[in-house]
């Protein structure tokens, strides 16, 4: 069992929200083993992004057990999910999230600031990652002047610099055209390939087909939980 | 630390016009609270400059004008020979003051003070033109010899060195043996020195018999026993004239503690207006780093969400509103003593002849002491805002 990537079982979230009480996730079970590439879908208020906030260690389940990586995560503290969030998981938002007025290569140093590394091994694994997703001749660049897709492949290098269990993509193309969200498709194909684990949220079937597995999630429950066969 | 404080300064270097508004308040409120420091020091210095022409082995006593019995307690020529035998320390009292008499140098008639002078030891700091100073042999043989002030000497039109030449005051005939140089006293328009200097046993000798003396000079050994000579030369007067006269004393310590009494007024106020200063630069920060803080809501989720932890976090936005503090001190700092030696130099030097030493240990600490209690009291909080955001509204954050 230990060897899933992760493995959820029994997970509800409950808000409050004034008089209100929000019943996000209904006892949500799955698991996803290492290298799986998985893409999480759903109308918006299914609950997928309160999952995603869960699997994400930004947020606490209110009820059930979440391991991440083998370590029981469900019950950290903050601080404890900080670390977990620094050493186990990597984040490609769709708005990108990149630092303005600051270089490509420091945008994707900064995880690697709070894991205490000095600033030369910082930024020799960051232009390391750089190179490995197309940009390494974009090194000094601020994001103003990068394209969308290659802004998007800033976050991702920066996902991936500490080395994370888990790749978590919340509606990386969002923002992009549909070329250039092919060529981020592609990207994350290739990282699937050398054997990272992926969960990406998205509503766009395109590009949900990337994916080798679609879990469906609708007020608060996984309503399918699908493989896809591989072309 | 070091990284944090590298980091700090990248994301200030990054936002640079931010950065610069923010710490303007703070470079304002330093540079004038330094500034006039410096200009206080400045001050400072040119007054005690103008001390320096008076002796510190000397005293003055005078009988206060308003008292009961005036005339009882009006020293006389008598008293002060017996002084030097009673009051301890006391090598001499010799009458103090002077009296304006009609002098004349060739065919110049003019008004002059004359007053009693005691040999070099006890003799102002003011430099010397020509010639010398009274000694020790003009006292004792009760020369006819005279110095001349600087005042003196453009009174009566002279050029060149007028020592050997003769000053005719009434009757008499003085070899001018001297002519002091300006004095110091620019900025103050008082003159420490008479016109014409005597030696104060010559002066006793022909100018105060059946002359009432307004005040003594008591001229002593041990200049670090100013105040108990003060003390037992009253004592001694009470004894010799009643318990009831009334005299007050004059000394250089005297004169300093009243500047002194002022300048403490004036740096109290100083110091209002710099705290006063000090709240507005540090509103203006806290302002600042709050709006830092919501515009960079979007950031800190960021930074959050990829593993800072709160304490990260706090760190990092207070050690950013301490470097901008220390920034903004720093150059107020600069800008303070620059402004503050340049006014001394182009207003209080040029006056008083006196450059004072920049009090730069006052100032680095004034500063320091800004930086810290602008960034404890107004950068904590933003800091501490900042740590607290939650990831997942932070990220959403528009």
């Amino acid at each position: 069992m230990s060897d899933d990537a992760i493995d959820v079982r029994e997970v509800t979230k409950t808000y409050t929200l004034g008089e209100v009480r929000v019943e996000a996730l209904r006892g949500v079970s799955f698991t996803i083993a290492r290298g799986e590439y998985v893409a999480i879908m759903g109308p918006s208020g299914s609950g997928k992004s309160t999952l995603m906030n869960v699997l994400g260690c930004l947020d606490r389940p209110t009820t059930g057990r979440y391991r991440l990586d083998g370590t029981d995560v469900s019950t950290l503290d903050d601080d404890a999910l900080a670390a977990i969030r620094l050493r186990k998981l990597g984040f490609v938002f769709q708005g990108f999230n990149l630092l303005a007025r600051t270089s490509a290569l420091k945008n994707v140093a900064l995880p690697l600031f709070y894991a205490g590394l000095s600033s030369r091994a910082r930024n020799a694994r960051a232009a390391e990652r750089l190179r490995e997703v197309g940009l390494g001749d974009r090194l000094d660049h601020k994001p103003s002047e990068l394209s969308g897709g290659q802004q998007q492949r800033v976050a991702i290098a920066r996902a991936l610099v500490n080395d994370p269990a888990v790749l978590l993509a919340d509606e990386p193309t969002g923002n992009l055209d549909s070329q250039t969200s092919e060529e981020i498709m592609a990207l994350f194909r290739d990282l699937h390939a050398t054997g990272r684990t992926i969960i990406m949220v998205t509503h766009d079937e395109d590009v949900a087909s990337h994916a080798e597995r679609i879990i469906r999630v609708r007020d608060g429950r996984i309503v399918a939980d699908e493989a896809l066969a591989q072309g | 630390m070091w990284q944090y404080l590298l980091e700090a300064l990248s994301v200030l270097a990054a936002n640079r016009v931010r950065s610069l508004l923010t710490v303007l308040g703070l470079v304002i409120g330093v540079t004038a609270v330094i500034a006039i420091q410096v200009l206080g020091a400045g001050m400072a210095g040119a007054v005690n400059g103008i001390l320096g022409g008076v002796s510190d082995r000397t005293f003055v006593v005078f009988p206060n004008v308003q008292q009961t019995d005036f005339t009882r307690a009006a020293i006389r020529l008598a008293d002060l020979e017996r002084a030097k035998d009673a009051v301890p320390n006391v090598i001499e009292a010799i009458p103090a003051g002077g009296q304006s008499l009609r002098g004349a140098w060739g065919h110049v008639d003019r008004r002059v003070l004359i007053g009693a002078g005691a040999d070099e030891r006890f003799a102002t700091g003011s430099p010397l033109r020509f010639g010398r100073k009274l000694n020790a042999d003009d006292i004792g043989l009760q020369r006819n010899v005279c110095v001349l002030s600087d005042v003196a000497y453009d009174k009566f039109h002279m050029s060149g060195d007028p020592t050997g030449t003769s000053l005719h005051i009434g009757e008499r005939r003085y070899l001018i043996v001297g002519v002091l140089g300006k004095s110091t006293t620019g900025i103050i328009p008082i003159n420490i020195n008479a016109d014409v200097t005597i030696p104060y046993t010559t002066y006793e000798r022909f100018y105060t018999r059946g002359r009432p003396i307004i005040a003594a000079r008591f001229l002593l050994d041990d200049r670090t026993k100013v105040a108990q000579t003060e003390a037992d030369a009253l004592a001694w007067l009470r004894e010799i004239k009643g318990s009831r006269v009334e005299y007050q004393t004059f000394d250089r310590k005297t004169i300093s503690q009243a500047i002194d009494g002022i300048f403490a007024g004036v740096t109290l106020v100083v110091a209002l207006i710099g705290a006063v200063s000090l709240l507005v630069a540090g509103i203006g920060i806290l302002n600042i780093m709050l709006v830092s803080v919501a515009e960079r809501t979007r950031e800190i989720g960021l930074r959050k969400a990829i593993g800072a932890t709160r304490t990260q976090v706090l760190l990092q936005f207070f050690i950013e509103a301490l470097a901008l503090s220390a920034f903004g001190c720093l150059v107020g700092l600069v800008l303070g003593v620059g402004i503050g030696a340049s006014v001394n130099h182009f207003a209080i030097v040029k006056l008083s002849g006196v450059v004072a030493p920049i009090p730069w240990l006052r100032s680095i600490v004034i500063a320091t002491g800004f930086a810290t209690v602008v960034t404890l009291a107004f950068g904590t909080y933003p800091a501490w805002r900042a740590a607290t955001l939650d990831p997942i509204e932070a990220l959403r954050y528009e």
